[in-house]
């Protein structure tokens, strides 16, 4: 079963796999977003925590890509060719940071410690 | 039409352009700073996971195997067979003061014995050191006199008899050992007085429940019911009314049939020259002679595991005490190992001992769940071995409220061995095995060399010792965990107040898994 859908995901074994990524890159390309730019921190503290010790440069860059994205759904348009030939979607710098924190909670849990922060569903 | 002309053109050198010029590719890695900083954060992140050698200089934090002592630095152990099936094993400690054990090692229990007389065994042990024909109770505490000390142990597979003393008075344990054991002498008074004490025993223990509350009486329960209809699981001191009717005649039937010279192995480790040992052995011990050996004896009554519970509800005791077991490995069983090291990857816990290493920071996943969430006195898992079977499994005191949370702590780490066994706590159990098993000081010794050859038939060098731990890895222990305990049967025993411990389904439920 594991290795069903290990395979069922994999871009190289799986044609599926390849339009998928195929798909999402356009999609991406065509904004000038990058993958770990759609990570919300307000879906999840975990997000907000590790975004916040990531270098500011890096999550300013994040924030005009972002910025530049929304300009251009609101003019209903994309990004010019030149420019999405440089983008670069996924290349990451939040993954990493995004597993330390999450395991750092897990310990914290496991050795019943009260967590750094909890959320309220207003 | 001139405007379509230009119209025209300017397309043309539109589309050339476009054609001509390629579009610029993405830009390196390194090009931007916010990349150059993100691939800095993400070097950092990594270098967490595989800390420098200087943090490593002292420990780890994935176990590492442990690196063997060199095979030849442990002494060797020689072993001589006499004419008559006697067997004679010395290890001789050179780093030992002066300090001997000497003992006779018997393949015999309360396990071979019929019936009608069981608890003989137990009886003969207690009354051994009390005379024989040449020397009366008094002489016997010349040993004491010396400094030395004499030892009496019956099992359910083995007894032994043995003294600790001093090099040069090796000779003089021998003459003792041999006279007891060869010309013993059970006069009717003696008996009388020996019955008396273990009756004695027997009612203080049904009286004052505080004594009764000892792990020898969950075991023995354990053992009742998993090994019922079958002579192991019988206790070792014998039913009372067996007691009462022991006769020299028993006494002296026992010792000729069970004490015969093929199951008894005559130990001697610390001071001892091997040579000087037989010869002491050839003159002193002959009086022994041949019989039916063990593995026939256990072939005409095999044990025979039984699926099935034992509760005693007694709300009077403040802690209620339980043992769950799985029927396990025999000695010569290829998988004894491999549940040797499942053994110490459950580990154990004792909430009051300070000795216990670690409270809820030890390694073992079990020990960490009863710990940190409180709901257990203290915990042991256990692994027996007989000659044709075994008994593997957990034995928990807890107060009576958290019965069924301890319940289902012990059951979901049991089955987890049949479907995940990471590699750290493998390893890190193998080197806890490893440890556990280098045994130090003369009386270990001797004891490790008793039981060895008994179960065996031959002492295992370190080397090999240590090879068959190290060929148990994360898979061996999921396939030896398949065979023993992923929907086999159970035995339960419990004692106390045990009203909240869930029912003999909810356990055989539990050992194995749906989901994976």
């Amino acid at each position: 079963m594991a290795s069903l859908m290990r395979w069922f995901a994999d871009p190289s074994r799986n044609p599926l796999a390849k339009w998928h990524l195929r798909a999402v890159d356009q999609s991406l390309r065509k904004y000038g977003l990058r993958y770990d730019d759609l990570y919300d921190p307000q879906f999840s503290l975990d997000i907000n925590e590790a975004l916040n010790r990531l270098p500011e440069e890096v999550v300013h860059a994040r924030n005009q890509r972002l910025k530049r994205c929304m300009d251009l759904s609101m003019k209903h348009s994309s990004l010019p060719k030149d420019l999405q030939a440089m983008q670069t979607p996924f290349r990451s710098y939040v993954r990493e940071m995004l597993a330390v924190v999450q395991r750092e909670n897990a310990e914290r849990k496991a050795l019943g410690a009260l967590p750094l922060y909890q959320r309220t569903i207003p | 039409m001139a405007k379509g002309h230009v119209l025209n053109l300017a397309r043309r050198s539109h589309r050339h352009s476009q054609s001509i010029s390629t579009l610029p590719g993405p830009p390196g890695p390194y090009v931007m700073i916010y990349d150059r900083l993100a691939e800095a954060v993400k070097q950092k992140l990594k270098r967490l996971e595989n800390p420098e050698d200087r943090f490593l200089k002292y420990n780890n934090p994935h176990p590492k195997d442990m690196i063997p002592p060199p095979p030849l630095s442990f002494p060797l152990t020689r072993v001589t067979t006499l004419p008559n099936g006697l067997r004679v094993a010395t290890e001789s400690a050179p780093n030992s003061p002066n300090m001997a054990t000497v003992g006779i090692w018997i393949d015999a229990g309360s396990r071979y014995e019929p019936d009608n007389t069981h608890g003989t065994a137990s009886f003969l042990d207690r009354i051994i050191f009390t005379g024989s024909k040449r020397r009366k109770k008094r002489q016997l505490e010349q040993i004491e006199n010396i400094g030395g000390e004499l030892f009496a142990e019956t099992f359910r597979e083995k007894t032994s008899y043995y003294a600790t003393v001093m090099g040069n008075h090796v000779p003089l344990a021998f003459d003792i050992l041999s006279d007891i054991l060869q010309n013993p002498r059970f006069t009717t008074k003696r008996i009388h007085i020996v019955r008396n004490e273990i009756l004695k025993e027997f009612m203080n223990q049904d009286n004052h429940k505080v004594l009764a509350q000892t792990e020898e009486l969950i075991f023995d329960q354990l053992h009742a019911t998993a090994f019922q209809h079958s002579p192991l699981g019988r206790t070792i001191s014998g039913p009372a009314k067996n007691i009462s009717l022991i006769t020299e005649e028993d006494l002296q039937n026992y010792i000729s049939t069970h004490y015969t010279a093929p199951r008894m192995v005559i130990v001697a480790s610390g001071a001892v020259k091997h040579e000087d040992i037989v010869e002491q052995v050839q003159s002193k011990f002959i009086k022994f002679s041949e019989g039916l050996t063990t593995s026939e004896l256990a072939a005409e009554e095999p044990a025979i595991f039984t699926g099935s519970e034992v509760r005693i509800i007694d709300d009077s005791v403040p802690l209620a005490q339980f043992a769950v077991a799985f029927k396990g490995a025999s000695w010569t069983d290829p998988d004894s190992t491999a549940l040797m090291v499942m053994r110490t990857i459950l580990g154990s816990y004792n909430k009051r001992s300070v000795s216990s290493g670690g409270g809820k920071h030890k390694g073992s996943m079990l020990v960490q769940r009863i710990a940190i969430n409180d709901i257990a006195e203290s915990m042991t898992a256990f692994n027996y071995n007989y000659k044709d079977t075994g008994l593997f499994g957990v034995h928990a005191v807890a107060k009576p409220d958290c019965l069924d949370d301890l319940a289902y702590a012990i059951m979901y780490e049991v089955t987890q061995l049949c479907y995940r066994a990471s590699e750290d706590d493998v390893v890190r159990a193998r080197n806890q095995l490893k440890f556990s098993l280098l045994t130090e000081g003369t009386i270990s010794v001797a004891q490790d060399i008793g039981h060895q050859l008994l179960a065996y038939g031959r002492r295992i060098p370190y080397a090999e010792l240590f090879a068959r731990i190290d060929a148990v890895d994360s898979s061996t222990i999921k396939r030896v965990a398949c065979r023993f305990i992923k929907d086999k049967d159970i035995a339960i025993a419990a004692v106390g107040p045990v009203q909240g411990l869930p029912d003999y389904n909810y356990f055989a439920r539990r050992t194995y898994w749906n989901r994976c």
